[in-house]
């Protein structure tokens, strides 16, 4: 598959701060990749340096192939991006807020038209076309964001966390979207910091923090990074330290954590770790309320690798 | 691209209400309270007469400079008219003195002795024409003697006649002069109507300003989205700021027609030549609203403070609030008020109303057009491929 973008090498500072550090990767055609980080990882920085707003040290970007620099109208003109801030005008209605920014890169007017009755289809906003901003609730409000960032049919898309503060229902809507999007051959970057979203959607994930790129690879690639098979969580009443300990000799077993009447107990490999642990608990006569067993998370894997939740 | 930009840029103006009002409704509510305040104190100005009463003795009908002005000054056929004259005794005066009948009274004897009553406005006109008398006198009894002095040491014989006449007729010639010109005087409510003209036309800054920031990516969302588009900074500011120019266009017409036909302001017979000004004002207005959206590196808010103080400051050294601030300036700080828009917009409605030539307006506009090239190309010097180093 070809490469859509190419970054090497690309660093920035502020002053002494260093915002990104030799972060290198590469999007491919049709592919969603998705930028996996916390609060102030450098994922929008990344972005912003990629579509030339903001200046950077040190590296290179390339689009479809070809250096990106301000004056790069053409790659522009198959760049699409839905900023992490709701960018429309409060003064225009949604159609003509979806006109406008679809304007800049169609001047045809009939396709224009079509483009953007498409796109007001596509976000589900056929009933709010005469509506101004500050009439829309904060989900629709995010729907007319993406519609003014996708509606001229790029090739590319940025989406800067798109589902921030958005209630369920719009958020099953803007995803459901994005896949749409992909079908439809757009190659897409999603940043967010919610696992959950990129363990759905992306093909690919790369993991920032501190403007470092810490992992990269696919959903179950990473999870595999994270040396954990499976996770027994268990509500107890009594628990004692030789309890613990006694769990903590099972072969198998990785970490055990007690706290506030929760048992977590992480194991890198096994497969009757459930049945094990109950037995044991039974013999025990340590009474249990809810107990289940899952895989390991995204989450998992970036506790792993830096010590620190992804939402701290 | 240009109309594209241009019709969704008017659009966006036009549905902002504050900037609709700062732009287009301030001046014309500005200008029905300068209508309201000072229409009435030029009223009152010209009809009300500072009654004075002169004690009519033989040195005063000797002196006839004073004799006459003061005729002058009372004749009711007299449009300047400022005194109602009683001639008495000096008993009378005094008497009319006391009931506050008069302000004051003149008394001649060896000199003009002036008695008044208190301080206050009518008091310091009556004092000031007879200082102005005082002094037209001396000025010709020097002017007598000199020629006098003259005529003697060159053996002439000296015909006191005719130097007095001579120096009638020099002193008649300094009175036309001051005449003619205080016959051009500006009223106080046209300064300030052009003044506020001035004020609307940078006003329009605000407008360019506002579309200005849209296109900035330091600024709010929408600039990152349109610096993100494949359109050049400088074709996309091209509609937006013929749409916002439009509009201030637009809000001066309305000024000019509220002013002419609602408030009945005169403008004279230049009104063609003022509208031409007033359109390169306000392009002078709208290229530094562009120079402050694009040259100030802060905030929106912080920005519009800016632009607002800018222009109030240039409103106040052109004389907004006093024409006497116009002439310190001039004085003092000449190439200020050579900088300041505003100072070139009221310079050229005043050359406009008191020359026959157009040489001044002329050279005030040309300093429009070039103050707004410069602030033009400065401006999209600043923005052509602009990144930052943060947003």
């Amino acid at each position: 598959m070809k490469k859509v973008i190419e970054v090497k090498n690309l660093s920035k500072a502020y002053k002494t701060l260093k915002v990104l550090e030799h972060v290198s990767f590469d999007v491919k055609e049709g592919e969603i990749l998705g930028f996996l980080g916390p609060n102030g990882s450098g994922k929008t920085t990344t972005i912003h340096c990629i579509l030339t707003l903001l200046r950077f040290n040190e590296g290179t970007i390339n689009i479809f192939g070809e250096e990106m620099k301000p004056d790069s109208y053409e790659l522009k003109r198959q760049i699409g991006v839905v900023f992490q801030e709701v960018a429309v005008f409060e003064e225009l209605s949604v159609f003509d807020n979806i006109d406008y920014f679809c304007g800049l890169y169609i001047q045809d007017k009939k396709q224009r038209k079509q483009y953007v009755e498409e796109a007001i289809q596509f976000v589900g906003l056929e009933h709010y076309k005469t509506f101004y901003p500050k009439q829309l609730s904060g989900g629709l409000l995010r729907r007319l964001n993406i519609a003014c960032g996708i509606a001229h049919k790029p090739r590319l898309i940025f989406l800067d966390e798109p589902t921030v503060a958005v209630d369920p229902q719009s958020r099953n809507n803007i995803l459901e979207g994005i896949k749409k999007l992909r079908e439809q051959g757009a190659t897409i970057i999603y940043t967010t910091h919610y696992m959950e979203e990129v363990d759905i959607l992306c093909d690919r994930i790369i993991i920032l923090d501190q403007g470092k790129i810490l992992a990269e690879g696919t959903p179950n690639e990473l999870k595999e990074l994270a040396n954990i098979e499976e996770k027994i969580t268990v509500e107890v009443t009594n628990m004692t330290e030789k309890i613990i300990e006694g769990i903590r000799k099972f072969k198998t077993v990785d970490q055990v954590m007690f706290e506030e009447g929760i048992l977590v107990v992480t194991y890198h490999k096994g497969k009757n770790n459930l049945s094990q642990l109950v037995d044991y608990l039974k013999e025990n006569k340590v009474v249990y309320h809810k107990i289940f067993s899952e895989r390991p998370t995204l989450n998992d894997v970036f506790l792993q690798l830096t010590g620190k939740e992804l939402r701290d | 691209m240009f109309w594209h930009n241009f019709k969704y840029s008017f659009k966006t103006l036009l549905k902002n209400k504050t900037l609709v009002f700062w732009t287009l409704l301030f001046p014309i509510i500005l200008g029905i309270f300068f209508h309201l305040a000072f229409s009435d104190i030029e009223k009152k100005e010209t009809l009300d007469l500072i009654d004075i009463a002169v004690v009519s003795n033989d040195a005063f009908h000797e002196n006839k400079l004073l004799a006459e002005t003061l005729r002058v000054l009372s004749d009711d056929k007299n449009e300047q008219r400022l005194f109602q004259t009683s001639y008495v005794s000096l008993a009378k005066a005094q008497k009319l003195l006391k009931e506050n009948k008069v302000i004051g009274y003149v008394l001649v004897d060896e000199d003009i002795h002036l008695t008044v009553n208190s301080n206050g406005v009518d008091e310091t006109v009556f004092a000031f024409v007879m200082d102005e008398i005082k002094v037209k006198q001396k000025m010709m009894e020097a002017f007598t003697r000199e020629e006098t002095i003259t005529k003697y040491s060159q053996g002439e014989l000296v015909d006191y006649e005719k130097i007095y006449r001579q120096a009638s007729q020099l002193l008649q010639q300094d009175t036309d002069v001051i005449h003619d010109i205080s016959n051009q005087n500006l009223s106080y409510t046209m300064i300030e109507y052009y003044t506020l003209i001035a004020m609307a036309c940078l006003y329009g800054g605000m407008l360019a300003m506002y579309i200005t920031n849209y296109k900035l990516a330091n600024m709010n969302c929408v600039g990152k989205r349109t610096s993100i588009s494949p359109v050049s900074k400088g074709t996309m500011l091209l509609g937006s700021l013929c749409a916002s120019y439009l509009i201030q266009l637009i809000g001066l017409l309305l000024l000019f027609l509220f002013t002419i036909f609602v408030l009945h302001v005169d403008y004279g017979n230049h009104l063609l030549a003022m509208i031409l000004l007033a359109c390169c004002g306000s392009l002078a207005g709208l290229s530094l609203g562009i120079v402050v959206a694009t040259l100030i590196k802060t905030n929106e808010n912080a920005k519009t403070g800016i632009l607002i103080a800018i222009t109030m400051c240039g409103c106040f050294f052109s004389g907004m609030m006093g024409i006497t601030m116009k002439y310190i300036i001039d004085k003092n700080i000449p190439l200020l008020n050579k900088l300041n828009p505003a100072s070139m917009i009221t310079d050229g409605f005043y050359a406009l109303y008191y020359y026959d030539h157009f040489d001044r307006f002329l050279f005030d506009v040309i300093s429009l057009l070039l103050f707004s090239l410069v602030m033009m190309i400065l401006s999209f010097h600043e923005l052509r491929r602009q990144t930052y180093d943060h947003i």
